[in-house]
């Protein structure tokens, strides 16, 4: 212990500057380890799930007329890294909405969101520490004054998300400490799914939260506009005082109920080995249960919050968070808590389709025909999101792709695996975006709509995966963190097999639920599972920005002189023809060729898809009449599709002409619709 | 009432009984869009080329390369959206007028023209459809030539007014008034009812103008009036003067555009299939465009049966038969005859 502290005395005069603004614990000077045999500290306690090192008692109440959270919370803390801390690091993410010059409100103007340019003054939030304390037993507890702003990542000095606060001790590896904080908060109308709209409320990131010591130092980034969070794990203890005839959903479950004298209810919520806690609260709610049942899998209560103008839509919100835990536990792992709450958020609260702990947020509309899997996409997607995110606890900051990908690949995956969701069509939306429109004649392919395959196109690339997911550029992580993930991972679906990849995943589940995973976490388990070192595939899809694409870029066919040896009588004349594929991107991957002569007869060619381009020929008595690269479309990242076929009699000018009579129709109906004003 | 079926029913006589009009401005419209629609032809077919997503995209839609056709699109092929399928052409179109959306530019100027066009032929179409007889083709261009610089300077009026609506009164109802109803407002079902009530609003306030400027233009030609100021004037009068008359007649005409929609709706078909499927659905596309502006002709025409009937000179115009001058050569033999 005393040798510890010897060693962060030293530590902090060695470093100048060190505990500034804007300065972090290096994490190259860390102190090396202790000498003794390795201690996994992150590893789950004794007859928990998790390493609870974060656990929370928080009283927080609501005043509605003033729009503000008056909080106070106890912060039990236990350093699980390898190394003494002598700060503590909190997001205070509500300061990212306190005005225009924060760092998230810069980045959601570079990304175009119109919801940065739209702020009145009464839109904006924040939070407001007005005491830290450190809680000593049997001592007086001491005022920690000493809390400065930081921003870590932009220097920017407007930004107050992140506060540090010095400890007068270090905390050595191992040991807890006990925090106390008062503070306040103005709610935001939503910005970034948490805020209010009327008297609908939903409070995400609504409290100073601990940030993750790891070996390296703080992991504490500011509020980004293009990423998420990251938390230990912990219990927490939650009592929300909210108006009595209010309906209140939270994370964890409903210990109790107290009527206060004041016209209030205090709500005492608790939940075990969760890294977050968010709750809602309207007097709006519809309050629907079901149960999700199955014969290998825990049971799971349901509790679904609905707006009343959805009350039809109850039973598809069950039917599709039923289809998350049945598929996602199947393959993944079993969903734990035995309860899991669904909000359906108030119509342009902005807080629609967001994860956390035991409860998230769908997703619906008035008008929502049955043959949109809208809301099941979004219902789906954040259900598994307990799996990915909540229970695999990967950093949202730096590796968003590693529960926003493998989620998108595991939605469009479960979608496809229920039959009573086959039924799926395109849809868009008219009259200020009211009116619903099916297009019938384009159903929702896993392949290219659940996997993003457009928007993966359209920010390809724009930034490596292996960049820290807040350093992408803001309007094109998306297109990385959830598209490109779920396209690579469906492409190693069909490349080792289902059932090498469900293995991976699963593995990678039961390793790391309730802990914090790294990328190579992941890329381990899948070499592990599949018995094939991929290493070069995730070299070329996580480290790298290059693209996949292949084509056929001729077919040849001559009929060749009837000479030599070749020419027998009454023989039908023989036919070379010529197969050019191409490799048009700079990433490679494996791929087949299927090429088909006049007839049908086919030929399948294995290509390793390395040089630039590739030529088959063939002599025979029918010609080539066309030929596919990749016909089982095992490469989903392939960014241009159409030059993956070609074929001798091309239907494109039959194509073309349909399509023109179509759009001709629309013009002339354009036209008409303008003659109004003669 | 009875005026109002009336007109109604006399008006879609009117339109009936010179199928060459109705044609003629269906052929406007279908020439007009024919090279425009040679031009999507052929970016289509260049980026299908000799893929076999062509088949795909004549039997039915490859969504996946129509997002990257999509992607990549540029002018005119920005508008090739899954919306130019079947009725939702139509949603787009009257979604995007109501809500005030702009056109693509690729369009500008194919719009312009038909504007154009057809500002140069409603002199001619009012005037044939105020005489109840055939006029023939030297009368109908002769009063298309009269009448459109008259109407070029009402369509200044007529521009105004658009431009007050769409420019103010659309911005303030669904930018303003819209959005501070909504502000806090968390039941879509009410914002929704609300944007109806606000485009019954606007529907009102539009088909006002729009009936004061058909009218003007009625009055231009039944009246021969040379100043469009003058003719606006009478517009508004015979508006204000007869609001039950001119709005009932006007409703009976906006129902029956909805009845055409309605039927469109039931019979406008999908994507599926090319050759004579592909010719069949433009059979019918074609079918709702030619009822569609049937329905525009009518309510020039059952205007000008309200406004003669309503003024009792039914049938009658003052503007003198035009008369085709002869050619120098006749004058000239005609002079030489001393005819003069």
């Amino acid at each position: 212990m005393a040798r510890r502290l010897m060693l962060v005395l030293l530590l902090a005069l060695a470093i100048p500057g060190a505990g500034l603004r804007g300065t972090l614990l290096p994490r190259q000077a860390a102190p090396p380890p202790d000498a003794a045999a390795p201690v996994d500290r992150s590893a789950p306690l004794p007859a928990a799930r998790s390493p609870r090192n974060a656990n929370y008692s928080i009283d927080v109440r609501l005043d509605p007329g003033a729009r503000a959270l008056i909080g106070h919370e106890d912060i039990t803390w236990r350093n699980t890294s390898a190394h003494p801390t002598s700060k503590l690091c909190f997001h205070l993410y509500y300061n990212a909405w306190k005005h225009a010059q924060t760092t998230w409100m810069r980045e959601a103007r570079l990304r175009g969101r119109s919801r940065a340019r739209s702020v009145r003054a009464g839109d904006w939030g924040w939070t407001s520490v007005t005491s830290v304390r450190l809680l000593r037993p049997n001592a007086e507890a001491v005022e920690l004054a000493d809390r400065r702003f930081a921003s870590p990542d932009d220097g920017n000095e407007a930004d107050e998300t992140v506060m540090e606060v010095l400890l007068p001790d270090v905390v050595p590896p191992g040991e807890s400490i006990r925090i106390g904080l008062d503070w306040n908060a103005r709610i935001p109308r939503t910005f970034s799914r948490t805020g209010a709209v009327g008297s609908y409320y939903f409070l995400a990131q609504w409290f100073p939260k601990l940030a993750v010591l790891e070996d390296a130092g703080w992991n504490c980034h500011q509020f980004h506009a293009g990423t998420e969070f990251y938390a230990d794990y912990g219990v927490y203890q939650v009592r929300m005082t909210v108006p009595s005839s209010w309906v209140v959903g939270a994370t964890g479950l409903e210990r109790g109920r107290t009527d206060n004298p004041d016209g209030t209810t205090t709500h005492a919520y608790h939940a075990d080995d969760v890294h977050d806690f968010a709750w809602t609260t309207s007097p709006d709610y519809l309050v629907r249960t079901a149960r999700f049942e199955h014969p290998t899998l825990p049971a799971v209560e349901m509790r679904l919050l609905l707006q009343p103008e959805h009350a039809g839509q109850a039973d598809r919100h069950f039917d599709a968070t039923r289809t998350a835990l049945r598929f996602y536990g199947e393959w993944f792992g079993a969903y734990p808590y035995g309860h899991l709450t669904v909000v359906d958020p108030a119509w342009q609260s902005g807080a629609g389709g967001m994860e956390y702990p035991t409860l998230f947020t769908a997703g619906t509309r008035w008008l929502a025909p049955r043959d949109v899997m809208d809301p099941e996409g979004v219902t789906i997607h954040e259900a598994g999101h307990q799996f990915w995110y909540a229970m695999v606890g990967n950093n949202e900051f730096e590796d968003a792709w590693l529960d926003e990908g493998l989620n998108t690949f595991s939605t469009g995956r479960a979608i496809e695996a229920n039959p009573a969701y086959r039924v799926n069509y395109q849809s868009s939306r008219y009259f200020g975006g009211f009116v619903p429109w099916v297009f019938r004649d384009i159903p929702v392919s896993r392949e290219v709509d659940e996997n993003g395959l457009s928007a993966y196109r359209a920010s390809a690339e724009s930034d490596a995966p292996s960049t820290p997911s807040f350093r992408y550029f803001p309007s094109t992580g998306g297109g990385l963190s959830y598209s490109k993930t779920a396209l690579w991972l469906h492409t190693l679906e069909r490349h080792l097999g289902w059932p090498a990849l469900q293995r991976a995943m699963s593995a990678f589940f039961e390793r790391w639920k309730f802990r914090h995973p790294k990328p190579q976490d992941f890329f381990d388990a899948v070499n592990e599972s599949s018995g094939r070192d991929m290493t070069w595939f995730f070299d070329q899809v996580h480290r790298s920005s290059t693209v996949f694409d292949y084509g056929v870029q001729s077919v040849m066919s001559e009929t060749l002189p009837p000479a030599g040896s070749r020419a027998t009588k009454g023989s039908a004349p023989v036919k070379r023809s010529t197969v050019v594929v191409r490799r048009y991107g700079e990433a490679v991957f494996p791929v087949e060729v299927l090429v088909t002569f006049e007839g049908g007869e086919t030929v399948r060619e294995a290509w390793d898809g390395k040089d630039r381009w590739k030529a088959f020929t063939y002599e025979r008595a029918m010609r080539v009449v066309s030929a596919v690269v990749d016909p089982d479309r095992v490469l989903l990242l392939d960014i241009d599709r159409t030059n993956n076929s070609f074929t001798t009699e091309p239907r494109s000018r039959e194509a073309a002409r349909k399509w023109m009579l179509k759009w001709m129709v629309w013009l002339q109906d354009a036209l008409a619709t303008s003659s109004f004003f003669i | 009432m009875a005026t109002i079926f009336e007109a109604f029913t006399d008006g879609w006589g009117r339109v009936l009984r010179a199928p060459a009009i109705l044609f003629g401005v269906f052929l406007v419209t279908l020439l007009l869009a024919a090279p425009a629609g040679s031009a999507i032809r052929d970016s289509i077919s260049g980026s299908l080329g000799s893929s076999l997503d062509g088949g795909a995209m004549a039997d039915g839609v490859d969504a996946d390369w129509w997002a990257r056709f999509s992607d990549a699109a540029t002018g005119l092929d920005r508008t090739f959206t899954r919306s130019v399928i079947g009725f939702a052409a139509v949603l787009d179109n009257l979604s995007r007028f109501l809500d005030n959306e702009e056109a693509d530019a690729s369009l500008a100027g194919l719009t312009f023209a038909y504007l154009a066009i057809w500002l140069f032929l409603i002199g001619g179409i009012l005037d044939r459809y105020a005489r109840m007889r055939p006029t023939r083709s030297q009368a109908f261009f002769g009063a298309c030539g009269t009448l459109f610089f008259r109407f070029l300077r009402l369509g200044l009026i007529a521009a105004a007014g658009y431009w007050l609506l769409f420019g103010v009164v659309h911005a303030w109802l669904f930018e303003g008034l819209y959005g501070r109803a909504i502000r806090d407002l968390t039941v879509e079902r009410t914002a929704f009812a609300i944007r109806l009530a606000l485009y019954g609003v606007f529907l009102a306030l539009l088909g006002f103008w729009n009936a004061v400027m058909d009218y003007a233009k009625i009055r231009a030609v039944v009246e021969d009036r040379r100043s469009m100021l003058g003719a606006f004037l009478a517009g508004w009068r015979f508006v204000v003067g007869h609001p039950l008359k001119a709005g009932g007649l006007y409703l009976l005409n906006t129902l029956a555009f909805a009845a055409v929609v309605f039927v469109y709706f039931l019979t406008a078909p999908g994507a599926a299939g090319s050759g004579a499927a592909a010719w069949a659905a433009f059979a019918i596309g074609q079918a709702y465009v030619l009822a569609r502006l049937a329905v525009k002709l009518a309510f020039y025409a059952s205007g000008t049966s309200l406004f003669q009937r309503s003024l009792a000179h039914l049938a009658y115009t003052a503007a003198p038969e035009p008369i085709w001058p002869d050619s120098p050569a006749a004058e000239a033999l005609a002079n030489a005859a001393g005819r003069d």
